[in-house]
């Protein structure tokens, strides 16, 4: 008896110890995403932390308010240490390749001042925005000077205009970019050469109704006493490979945070998802919505947005789908104290928490990697082949329409249609739906056209046949009763 | 039978003076008739939200419930009947309450007679075939409005500018309606819950 006793009891502690014991390495943040009804829906995690990189660990010093970082097409990691106005470069493996301090300015030894952001382009130059150095540097990868762009020159600068820049991108022609401190006429465009051409994608400056009528009733004093309403300023841009500009703003009301200029500047990202292509759908009006303050552009049409809201990074496809959320606020490895940028390295994501003064590295899962292939393979137009790795996200996330969408493109090229038509109707995916059934309609009709037109000649034959024979009849009759037979 | 549930009824959507003139005077209208005309609203109403083609049927499955939809076209249609008759007494109109129930009721008839084959038709369309769907369900429900202001004039004997000032003091007592039964509600709500706690002090009274 008390030999069962204590085995009851053993059984009764084993079970719970095992449901307190961790189950799998699982992320401190919770992954979800945005369903056709505009609902969070829960969804696996597509990206788990896998370390944090700090000064300590590199033997360098700790960091002190790093503000960016970037990658350069061999793989090595720049990180610019800003309170210590230097540029930490890492390999591949985050190990420290090399540190750089200052640089050589035509024979005298010079050094970054105030650097806010770093950019390293397809050749592998250096861009970096030397805020309080009023320029932007460029050097090589070897750390040395090739130009320095500063003090623009133009008409349309006001006079005694400070040059702040406080991010930098370049795209392969070799123009730069720049979001500059107290410029919101949009980002300051610079030619090879580095002179200024001009500015590129204002924001546009939204009509507060309510605001309009009150300034109606006011004395002129009042209203120069009003706010300014000005654009608001971009946050942050990343050229992609053909030269247009990802960038973010950080109007709080705007449900195009993100924006793709093209070279006039106009917005051209592709919003053909369901929902806005802004972050948070769903959130408390304490809070707020995403605060978008950094782009990387992946590739693909791929890009990532970090948001300074809830520290979270939203990657979307090129057409505007929501493919997953990472990150989140909080202490642990993986959540995020005051990111400032994110990058990739390879399939890595990598977040700078100026905050916890590291380097985060997220490492995609299994189902986080299926998705960044299958969406790729879509953008190239190989849906053919997305088709068994949406299949392998579908195992894993049901909810997850885009995957349902991607079969449907896949069947739709075979000329499936029928089965489109079903995973569309799952996808919520109308428009492809409405393609699909124009096709199977036209599919049916073709089959059965002969059929429905011979039954229809037929019953309309028969129809007749017993109208005429019930006339004849009648007219027998008829004529038999005026005895004509 | 047949004369009184098909043939009149069609008939009256088409020529609505004197088919509301012949349901008034040679009481030719059947309730039977009007509540079945409410019914197969309520049905078509149902059963578009169930059954309208993808394309256009915009709502939520998660959140169907037909017993709502039911309620959501059989309140208004008596809360409308009870306004209007409550509005039109007072001003002088000629119609009878059972009169008003008919006219309204006789007035559904083209809502159902096109929702119902949109819906099927709806299954079968594209996008760009689906502003027919919304054009025909337009139609039906300006049919209806239309059917209503005829009816309403005839069986008040009105004319048109009252005709369209009742209606609209209808609607108004509509809510004024709606209001005064929450308020009502609310008070006998607490009217009860102020017993229920009384009863409370005085039993936990020692």
């Amino acid at each position: 008896m008390a030999v069962k006793k204590s085995l009851l009891l053993l059984l009764g502690a084993a079970l719970l110890l095992g449901g307190a014991l961790p189950a799998a390495a699982g992320a401190p943040y919770e992954s979800y995403l945005y369903n056709y009804w505009g609902d969070a829906v829960p969804a696996p995690d597509a990206y788990l932390p896998d370390k944090a990189v700090t000064g300590c660990d590199l033997g360098i010093g700790s960091f002190a308010e790093p503000s960016d970082v970037a990658v350069s097409p061999a793989g090595e990691v720049y990180i610019l240490d800003s309170g210590n106005k230097r540029i930490v470069v890492l390999d591949r493996e985050y190990r420290l390749r090399r540190v750089l301090e200052s640089f050589d300015n035509n024979g005298t030894k010079d050094g970054f001042q105030g650097p806010s952001g770093i950019y390293v382009d397809g050749e592998g130059l250096v861009y970096v925005a030397d805020t309080a150095g009023k320029r932007i540097v460029v050097l090589n990868a070897e750390g040395q000077l090739q130009r320095i762009v500063d003090n623009p020159q133009s008409d349309i600068l006001a006079s005694g205009f400070q040059f702040l820049p406080l991010k930098v991108t370049a795209d392969r022609a070799g123009r730069i970019y720049t979001v500059a401190q107290g410029v919101f006429e949009g980002l300051m465009q610079f030619d090879e050469q580095g002179r200024f051409i001009g500015y590129i994608g204002t924001n546009k400056v939204r009509r507060d109704y309510r605001e309009y009528i009150w300034r109606l009733f006011s004395t002129d004093a009042q209203r120069a006493q009003g706010v300014l309403f000005v654009p608001t300023e971009f946050s942050n841009a990343d050229a992609d490979y053909k030269g247009f500009l990802y960038a973010t703003n950080i109007d709080p009301n705007s449900t195009v945070p993100i924006k793709r200029l093209n070279p006039s500047g106009e917005d051209v990202l592709k919003r053909f998802g369901y929902n806005d292509v802004r972050g948070d759908l769903i959130y408390r009006t304490s809070v707020g919505p995403s605060k978008m303050i950094d782009i990387k552009f992946i590739g693909d049409g791929m890009y990532s947005a970090l948001d300074a809201t809830q520290n979270r990074v939203f990657t979307y496809d090129d057409e505007g789908h929501l493919l997953y959320v990472f990150g989140g606020k909080g202490n642990q490895l993986g959540t995020l104290k005051t990111p400032v940028a994110v990058e990739k390295l390879g399939g890595d994501r990598l977040v700078l928490d100026r905050g916890r003064a590291s380097l985060v590295v997220y490492k995609p899962t299994f189902y986080g990697a299926a998705i960044n292939e299958a969406a790729a393979l879509h953008y190239r137009g190989e849906d053919a082949e997305a088709l068994g790795l949406w299949r392998k996200v579908l195992q894993l996330n049901s909810n997850f329409d885009l995957a349902y969408i991607g079969i449907g493109k896949a069947y739709l090229m075979e000329k499936n249609n029928k089965a489109a038509l079903d995973y569309f109707k799952l996808g919520s995916d109308k428009k492809s739906y409405s393609v699909a059934y124009k096709r199977y309609r036209r599919e049916m009709m073709k089959e059965h056209f002969g059929t429905v037109l011979t039954a229809a000649a037929s019953a309309a034959a028969l129809l007749a046949a017993l109208k005429l024979a019930a006339t004849w009849r009648g007219r027998r009759g008829r004529d038999r009763e005026a005895n004509l037979h | 039978m047949k004369q009184t549930y098909i043939k009149f009824p069609l008939h009256l959507i088409f020529h609505p003076f004197d088919a509301f003139w012949d349901l008034k005077a040679d009481n030719r209208g059947r309730l039977g008739v009007a509540f079945s005309a409410l019914a197969l609203t309520a049905l078509a109403m149902v059963l578009q939200k169930q059954y309208a083609g993808f394309l256009v049927n915009n709502f939520d499955p998660r959140y169907m419930n037909s017993l709502m939809d039911i309620l959501a076209v059989v309140a208004p249609f008596f809360l409308w009947c009870v306004a209007n008759w409550a509005v039109t007494t007072l001003m002088e109109g000629e119609g009878k309450f059972k009169e008003i129930i008919l006219a309204s009721g006789y007035s559904l008839v083209p809502i159902f007679l096109i929702y119902l084959p949109m819906i099927a038709a709806s299954r079968f369309m594209v996008q760009e075939e689906t502003s027919f769907y919304y054009l025909f369900n337009s139609i039906a429900v300006a049919w209806f409005l239309l059917l209503l202001f005829i009816g309403n004039m005839t069986v008040h004997q009105y004319s048109v500018v009252k005709t369209v000032a009742t209606m609209a003091l209808s609607v108004v007592v509509m809510g004024i309606i709606v209001f005064l039964g929450a308020l009502v509600l609310s008070m006998l709500q607490q009217l009860a819950d102020f017993f229920v706690n009384m009863y409370r002090e005085l039993i936990y009274r020692t």
